[in-house]
């Protein structure tokens, strides 16, 4: 019985072809909204998450909280406590540093670029991939010597010297009011997906170039904050939590005063956000697909109207109330289902489509898509049940005589 | 023939899947028997009698003809003895079971299996192909696909269609419609064949072939009433009662074929017969 419904429908609706599909419209803009949507808020996150995977998950930055009122010199972090936090904590830190940084000019002849230059330790490719293509990294001598040297990306060196490889090159800058000559020992690519490059912004102008934190910093300077990866991932939460603790009670501080910001929290608080614009655009889907399903409800008052004659014929032959009822509701379910279906290609197409124009691996849920099309089909019933019960309440006789 | 009236009294529907007991029952020599049976129509403004007290009984195995003008009450009594509408006051035993007192799903069961309409016509389902047309009363009846395809086809050859039957009802002609219509009437083996105008938008020739097989189905058993106003039509009955104003005027064996005719003019007669209702003879 419900084969034959199901084909009664189909011939139904093949039968008004244009009808149908302009009926089959709002739901279609509806679904293909809501697919995506939340496709593109899920490429998005798995974008995201990628990114952060890349930046290292375990990294965290840990500081003087900005609610707290009487800042003293004494929050800020010294060199020294650096060391303490690192011995203290040992293998459970697998790097650290006092995120020195600057930004100056740097010449090389005539040619001058503005660079921004990361003061960071030698182990710092542990933590953070680095793709080096010529030279080598800065090592531990480099940085207890406090040597001028420094590892840039090939679009910085090229900016620079008009080179990729610009491995034994010097170049001039002043950092800190100190004028010198530093020499460039290694030469990374960046790999940067176009979402990244699209978000982070692409450097094509400037340059960026990793130099000895030891050069950035004195021993009697203060830094705004520790720059930490944690060893282990699976336990970060906890060792953060105790490395906070001991950094309050070194600082005479309640642990509350600092505020430790890993990335971890930072990605929640992103997928937070896409989701929080997931919810805006799916209520306005929602009102679609209601708008959708008035048309349907009204397409099917009509058809129902239209095809009195052949409900009388119908219960002549024997179709009881409820056969013609559930006849006309598989029919709008069945209009409103393929509205869905034809949505979520639309919607999926087009996320597929802008996802291999943008170079960005997409993300369709089949989870999402089975949801969209259930609804649809839920919503072809809810609003096919006014209708289909004004044709099954038709009386027999009256029904075959209408014209 | 009072056992009937017992059996038929108003039963429910039995457990799901099964059919009621009023629907097992093929017992009563009396397919039809009206019992001073009434039919008013509420218009809301004012009542208007449509049937004055019928008494009429229809046996199984008859070939009845139903003749008047229209307005007659023809239609309306057509109505009530296919289960479309109940009547107002009175009694409608359809095989031994009172049709009166049932409620619409009730009375599309007897409908399915029970009656088997004929109309002018034609009523098939547009856009769907004579096969299918065949099977939707025992789609309704609940069978299996197979059984479906295999009796309609067999239907469809009976009616001389067997090779139309994936022809969809506007590809046939107003004859082959028609015993289409037919086939799909039989598809449930009702006992009764309800035809109202078979005729009435078919040409002469086609009009023979369908009387010629209404004919053959009364020979193999069936219980053929055809409603109609055309003289020639009613020759090919058994019997035929006349309407006029709601009332039976008259109703003899068609055996003698002028005697109907005389009785129809005669005033006496007529008088005659409304009084005695269903018992009149020729």
């Amino acid at each position: 019985m419900l084969v034959e419904n199901m084909k009664m429908a189909f011939s139904a609706i093949r039968a008004n072809k244009m009808r149908s599909f302009l009926t089959m419209l709002g739901i279609i803009i509806g679904i293909g909204s809501v697919i995506a949507i939340v496709s593109i808020g899920d490429t998005m996150k798995s974008a995201f998450e990628g990114i952060y995977k890349d930046i290292g998950v375990t990294q965290a930055y840990l500081y003087i909280g900005y609610w707290v009122d009487d800042v003293r010199q004494s929050d800020y972090f010294t060199l020294d406590e650096m060391e303490r936090v690192k011995e203290v904590f040992g293998d459970e830190i697998a790097y650290i540093d006092c995120s020195s940084y600057t930004s100056a000019d740097a010449v090389n002849g005539k040619t001058t670029v503005k660079f921004s230059f990361n003061g960071i330790d030698y182990n710092y490719p542990e933590v953070q991939p680095i793709n080096l293509i010529y030279g080598r990294f800065l090592n531990e001598g480099d940085i207890l010597g406090r040597r001028k040297n420094v590892v840039m990306d090939t679009i910085s060196a090229n900016n620079l010297f008009g080179v990729e490889n610009a491995v034994g090159k010097t170049f001039r800058t002043t950092l800190y009011g100190n004028a010198d000559e530093y020499t460039v020992v290694g030469i990374y690519r960046k790999e940067q997906g176009p979402l990244q490059a699209m978000m982070m912004g692409a450097n094509t102008e400037g340059g960026e170039a990793y130099l000895p934190y030891t050069i950035l910093t004195w021993p009697n300077d203060y830094f705004y904050n520790l720059h930490i990866y944690a060893a282990d991932e699976e336990h970060m939460d906890e060792f953060y939590h105790r490395l906070k603790t001991y950094v309050a009670k070194i600082k005479d501080r309640k642990p509350e005063d600092f505020r430790l910001n890993t990335v971890k929290d930072e990605m929640g608080s992103v997928s937070g956000m896409l989701g929080g614009m997931a919810m805006a655009v799916g209520g306005i889907a929602a009102i679609s697909l209601l708008v959708g399903g008035i048309g349907i409800m009204n397409i099917m008052l009509v058809s129902v109207t239209e095809r009195t004659r052949e409900i009388g014929i119908r219960k002549s032959l024997g179709a009881r109330t409820r056969d013609v009822l559930v006849q006309f509701l598989t029919e709008s379910a069945i209009l409103s289902a393929c509205g869905g279906i034809a949505g979520t290609m639309l919607g999926g197409g087009l996320v597929k489509i802008g996802g291999m124009a943008m170079g960005i691996p997409t993300v369709i849920r089949p989870g999402v898509v089975l949801l969209a099309v259930g609804f649809s089909a839920m919503v072809g019933v809810f609003f096919g049940i006014y209708p289909a019960s004004k044709a099954a309440k038709k009386d027999p006789i009256e029904a075959l005589r209408y014209e | 023939m009072r056992q009937g009236k017992q059996n038929g009294e108003r039963r429910s529907f039995g457990r799901k899947g099964q059919l009621p007991d009023y629907m097992t029952e093929n017992i009563c020599e009396d397919l039809i028997r009206l019992e001073d049976m009434v039919k008013i129509y509420d218009t809301g403004v004012l009542k208007v009698l449509g049937l004055k007290r019928i008494n009429l009984t229809i046996h199984r195995g008859e070939f009845v003809a139903i003749m008047g003008q229209s307005g007659s009450g023809k239609s309306t009594l057509m109505n009530i003895l296919g289960c479309l509408d109940r009547p107002t006051i009175g009694h409608y035993y359809l095989d031994g079971v009172d049709v009166a007192a049932m409620n619409p799903d009730q009375l599309s069961l007897i409908r399915n299996r029970k009656i088997g309409f004929v109309f002018q016509s034609f009523n098939l389902i547009s856009r769907t192909s004579a096969l299918k047309n065949v099977e939707l009363p025992m789609t309704y009846a609940r069978k299996s696909k197979k059984f479906r395809e295999e009796r309609a086809r067999v239907l469809l050859e009976r009616v001389g269609l067997g090779k139309r039957a994936d022809h969809m009802p506007n590809e046939l002609s107003g004859g082959q419609r028609q015993r289409v219509a037919i086939a799909r009437a039989l598809a449930n083996e009702p006992p009764l064949l309800l035809a109202d105008e078979p005729t009435g938008n078919l040409d002469t020739a086609a009009s023979v072939e369908i009387m010629e097989l209404f004919s053959q189905l009364h020979k193999e058993g069936t219980t053929v009433v055809v409603v109609t106003h055309e003289e020639e039509i009613a020759a090919f009955t058994e019997r035929i009662i006349r309407f006029r104003d709601g009332q039976i005027v008259s109703d003899c064996p068609n055996v003698p074929r002028e005697c109907g005719e005389e009785r129809k003019t005669d005033a006496s007669v007529k008088a005659e017969a409304a009084q005695k209702g269903d018992e009149a003879l020729c």
